[in-house]
């Protein structure tokens, strides 16, 4: 992960949305417009067809705006709701891509996070790894010794 | 979709990735030059968009014509967002988030190639 690290300017540093963060947020705001618009298809034109897997659909897309918004803000409480997010992200994609290996037919390869995201070159297992590792990396009231006497 | 013209901005979008990294990869933030270069990206996209609409509008039916559609219009707001957050902090990371778009651009696009199939 050294290779993300922020470089420490000023002040402003240890925020989510600032440095690597900033691609972070990219990346969630492209999941987010694709899981959203996805879901909206699916739920308005064949809800009868796998209404839990498109209904998770809409959830996943739910959860990338919510990540995306507060990591974007970077403010103290905006963390919280992000590491909230993001756990869930995590679970969602784990147990729904397992789910959709155990039971394919109950999870047609039509969500973001069926088979760990495989549609999506698995970026949606990955995400959401790169973003505890970034709030963790952003935490705020660590001390570091590459921060000198700040 | 024209064909021609999808795989133009597929290829077009791919240097925009490449130069994104490189840029990163020098740590420097995107120059002129490529900023200049992802709006032409944009524009290139934007006229594709509008043809394939036009095209449906003129009875073209694909396949999957609610997604076609949800694509078709979500590809033309990504770089004008990227371009936006990336200037707001310009440094290596401006680069990336450039490159970012433009990949999403470049799969989108090499989608709705796929999905441009008449309905049967």
């Amino acid at each position: 992960m050294s290779g993300v690290r922020a470089p420490q300017t000023g002040s402003a540093g240890r925020r989510t949305n600032s440095g690597a963060g900033r691609v972070l947020v990219a990346v969630y705001g492209i999941f987010a417009l694709a899981a959203t618009a996805r879901a909206s298809v699916q739920l308005i034109t064949r809800f009868e067809e796998a209404p839990l897997a498109y209904l998770l659909s809409a959830v996943a897309g739910l959860i990338y705006i919510v990540a995306t918004i507060t990591l974007a803000r970077g403010t103290r409480a905006s963390r919280r709701l992000a590491l909230i997010a993001i756990i869930i992200e995590l679970i969602g994609v784990v147990t729904v891509g397992t789910l959709s290996v155990v039971d394919p037919e109950a999870f047609p390869r039509a969500t973001v996070w069926s088979v760990y995201g495989i549609g999506y070159g698995f970026v949606p297992l990955v995400l959401p790894i790169l973003g505890l590792a970034w709030l963790w990396h952003t935490r705020p009231q660590a001390a570091r010794p590459d921060e000198g006497g700040r | 979709m024209i064909d021609a013209l999808g795989y133009t901005v597929v290829a077009l979008a791919g240097v925009g990735v490449i130069w994104g990294i490189v840029t990163a990869i020098a740590n420097k933030p995107p120059g002129k030059a490529q900023l200049l270069y992802a709006a032409g990206l944009e524009a290139v996209t934007v006229v594709q968009s509008i043809i394939a609409v036009a095209k449906i509008i003129g009875g073209f039916r694909p396949v999957e014509l609610a997604t076609t559609i949800g694509y078709l219009i979500g590809i033309v707001i990504l770089i004008p967002i990227a371009w936006l957050w990336a200037n707001v902090e310009r440094n290596r990371f401006s680069g990336v988030v450039l490159a970012v778009a433009a990949l999403a651009v470049l799969a989108m696009t090499l989608r709705l190639l796929v999905l441009w199939i008449p309905a049967g």
